[in-house]
């Protein structure tokens, strides 16, 4: 067997001329496989960074969003006294009853308009997201129209510069400061006071209410009471796997990602047989020879099968180098859910990267099928003439 | 023999490798047709006759923010308003599906079909949608899909509005670039909230000549009031979901542009190892008196044929593909249509003929630089 693949393997080495074209093909197949996956790993990994495992968020039965959920003033009331929610220093309930409005800004250069989310958070909703720090200025001061801006998507707007003022539903809005949230979801919001937000967009109600419950049989009470409790239409679940669920917007990528592979390994298997059909064209004398040493058809066809797998092999790890420098850009596009801006950033993951180099022997071994077995069919007296 | 003859006896004489070539580029000249074509539908959103007529108003701070209802009476004054309707997505899900493939508006029956002017729909029909508050209308798309007829019961889950819709269908329209949505009565939804609000108002001018003065009429109708409005034209407001998508236009063209190179890389590899093989003939060739100029047309035309037998296989069957299959259903309602239009066949076209020029240039200057006695010791 040592033969066979030693000779296979450096005859690819050997004819780098013919079998360059035939890698790079499918290097670029390969590297776009890559960044279109990389852009649906990110978003994914977006939403599995977001929250906190202690935190239970509670939204309206049936909503889809957190920006569609709705939770009324009296209901906010009796979910501060239910048993079970963490207390903080002062002994006061640790929750926060968020407003969730999507404004329309302008886009950086003049690019249009695109929809960001407003979060307005009571005072304790910063406590209850650890993962959100402020990064640049100062936090912004409740019972005033201040806000603060993820920095990241300070980047892709316009006018979320520190000091920037901008006017939405007729009122004034000052950015005091930039925040950062570990690359989630939170790094696609504009922070504002909650009861501020209630008044600059005259919502009556709340929209979600996130509390800290750090026992695990609490929460789980929690979830019970609130699924019978007929007063109460809510639904409470874990922060973390809210945000979770949150895949819409990957779907979509994830297919257009799936369909390019498709289509463009047809074409990568085509030039990968042609390279082959080549090779085995002009070596059916050493084919010859190397039967008439004893080798047998099926060594012949798995020794060409494994040079079909070892080239597109080469080409997938240079497409995976080509595609890397493209890991940790960050990008942002319409989420689904919640029918605003995300921003996310490229994400090559090493389960990525082994998905794309399976990919890439997957198309060397359909490619040298039949030239494999061609070669390995080939009559031996015959052969050994041929010139 | 003559000199075509020649050439298309060289080209296929490897029969395997010349159908090889040509599928491949064939196939990614498909790939590459379908991505402008995706990606020309995704930032030119189709437009029907009613387009260039219709106005939307939305709530200045963003689309999901509702506007009230009180603000119907100010618009319907404003001269070269036609007719005004409430329109309000529901976004509720059907039989339990996850994705939906339809959106469903709460409209007023009265004037809907003013506003929308490209649907239609029987007569009786239309006048048993408008009788009955709890019915609805259904696109023939969308009817087809599920079996939907005339009479069924018709039931949506609120996800965005917290009620749920139990409906009679009155009737199925056709006709509109979009047949695939439902309307129901504003009424029923106003019912079941309280009333007050409404999502959009959509807005038919007299005129296309009225439109400009209409949308600007209607925004300073209400600026500086409690819920300021957006007017725009219905191309303004399609487009502004494009800018929306964010960088999905610059991602696709960065495609087509590898696709374009991986082409050119495989089709110039085929090429020099069609010529490499027969070095030695083309040495015949130069040694019985043929010029440099008259092999490297050989090897162009055989190239530049081969790239077009791609080009008619490949961007033919994708014109062939979108134009008479249902694309709504190939794509499970992601597209409505996929036009291919002339210019995207040209470009196509334009890139398998450089394609074929670009692929000889490499194999044409080693048999230039051949010298007859090399050509001839060659031996594969």
């Amino acid at each position: 067997m040592a033969l066979p693949i030693t000779y296979n393997i450096r005859n690819v080495l050997v004819r780098w001329r013919s079998t360059l074209a035939t890698i790079l093909g499918i290097a670029l197949v390969v590297a776009v496989y890559m960044m279109v996956q990389a852009l649906a790993v990110g978003l994914q990994q977006n939403s599995a960074n977001t929250g906190d495992e202690r935190n239970l968020l509670i939204v309206r039965k049936g909503s889809t969003a957190e920006s569609s959920s709705q939770v009324t003033r009296e209901q906010l009331q009796l979910l501060k006294f239910v048993e079970g929610i963490d207390k903080d220093a002062k002994g006061q309930p640790l929750i926060s009853a968020d407003v969730l409005v999507l404004i329309n800004l302008p886009r950086k250069e003049g690019r249009g308009e695109a929809n960001v989310l407003v979060r307005g958070v009571s005072p304790a909703g910063l406590e209850l997201r650890p993962q959100v720090k402020l990064v640049e200025g100062r936090w912004l001061s409740p019972g005033k129209r201040e806000v603060v801006a993820s920095k990241r998507l300070a980047g892709r707007f316009a006018q979320l510069q520190i000091g920037d003022k901008f006017k939405t539903a007729g009122q004034e809005l000052t950015v005091v400061g930039w925040l950062e949230a570990g690359k989630s979801a939170f790094d696609s919001e504009i922070w504002m006071d909650a009861d501020e937000a209630r008044s600059v967009f005259d919502r009556e109600f709340y929209s979600t209410v996130l509390a800290r419950v750090s026992n695990a049989a609490a929460a789980a009470a929690i979830t019970n009471r609130l699924e019978t409790d007929k007063r109460l239409p809510l639904r409470g679940l874990r922060e973390t796997d809210y945000y979770k669920s949150q895949t819409m917007t990957a779907t979509p990528i994830r297919f257009l990602g799936n369909f390019l592979a498709t289509a463009m390994s047809v074409g990568a298997i085509f030039a990968a047989m042609n390279t082959m059909y080549a090779s085995v064209g002009a070596r059916t004398r050493e084919v010859g020879t190397l039967r008439v040493l004893g080798y047998r058809r099926r060594t012949v066809l798995l020794s060409f099968l494994l040079e079909g797998a070892f080239l597109s092999l080469l080409g997938g790890i240079l497409g995976c180098l080509l595609s890397l420098p493209m890991n940790g850009y960050s990008t942002g596009t319409l989420s689904f859910e919640n029918f605003s801006e995300v921003v996310f950033d490229f994400s090559i993951t090493p389960a990525l990267i082994m998905k794309g180099l399976i990919f890439s022997v997957i198309v060397g071994l359909i490619g040298s099928l039949f030239p494999a077995l061609r070669a390995a069919r080939l009559p031996v007296i015959a052969s050994l003439k041929s010139l | 023999m003559s000199i075509t003859g020649f050439i298309a006896k060289n080209a296929f004489r490897n029969r395997r490798r010349a159908a090889l070539s040509v599928v491949s580029v064939a196939v990614s000249l498909f790939l590459l047709v379908t991505l402008l074509v995706g990606v020309r539908e995704l930032t030119v959103p189709p437009e029907d006759l009613g387009t260039a007529s219709r106005i939307i108003a939305r709530n200045k701070i963003s689309l999901a923010n509702l506007l009230p209802a009180r603000q119907r009476a100010t618009i319907e004054k404003i001269p070269g308003v036609l007719a005004v309707t409430p329109f309000t997505w529901f976004g509720g899900t059907y039989k339990g599906e996850q994705a939906m493939t339809f959106a469903q508006f709460a409209v007023d029956p009265a004037t809907l079909f003013q506003v929308m002017e490209d649907a239609k729909m029987p007569a009786d029909q239309l006048a048993a949608f408008q009788a009955e508050r709890t019915t609805c209308i259904v696109g023939k798309v969308t009817a087809e899909k599920y079996g939907i007829k005339v009479g069924d019961r018709f039931q949506l889950g609120g996800t965005f509005w917290p009620y749920d819709l139990d409906m009679r269908v009155a009737g199925i329209y056709q006709g509109t670039i979009d047949d695939r949505n439902i309307f129901f009565h504003h009424k029923y939804l106003d019912e079941l909230s309280g009333g007050g609000q409404v999502g959009t108002w959509w807005i038919r001018a007299t005129s296309t000549e009225q439109v400009g003065p209409v949308v600007e009429a209607i925004n300073k109708a209400f600026a500086n009031t409690s819920a300021e409005v957006r007017a725009e034209t219905e191309r303004a407001f399609q487009l502004s979901f494009v800018s929306m998508m964010g960088n999905i236009k610059l991602l696709i063209h960065s495609i087509c542009s590898v696709v374009v190179f991986t082409l050119v890389l495989v089709s110039a590899s085929t090429m020099s190892m069609a010529i490499r093989e027969r070095f030695r003939e083309l040495a015949v060739l130069k040694a019985l008196g043929f010029r440099r100029r008259e092999l490297f047309s050989f090897i162009l035309a055989e190239s530049f044929g081969l790239a077009m037998a791609g080009a008619v296989l490949g961007v033919g069957g994708a014109y062939c593909l979108f134009t008479y299959l249902d694309v709504s259903k190939l794509t499970n309602g992601i597209f409505v249509v996929l036009e291919v239009t002339p210019k995207i066949i040209g470009v196509s076209c334009l890139v398998a003929a450089s394609l074929g020029i670009v692929s000889s240039i490499a194999p044409a200057i080693s048999v230039a630089r051949m010298s007859v006695v090399e050509g001839l010791k060659t031996l594969d």
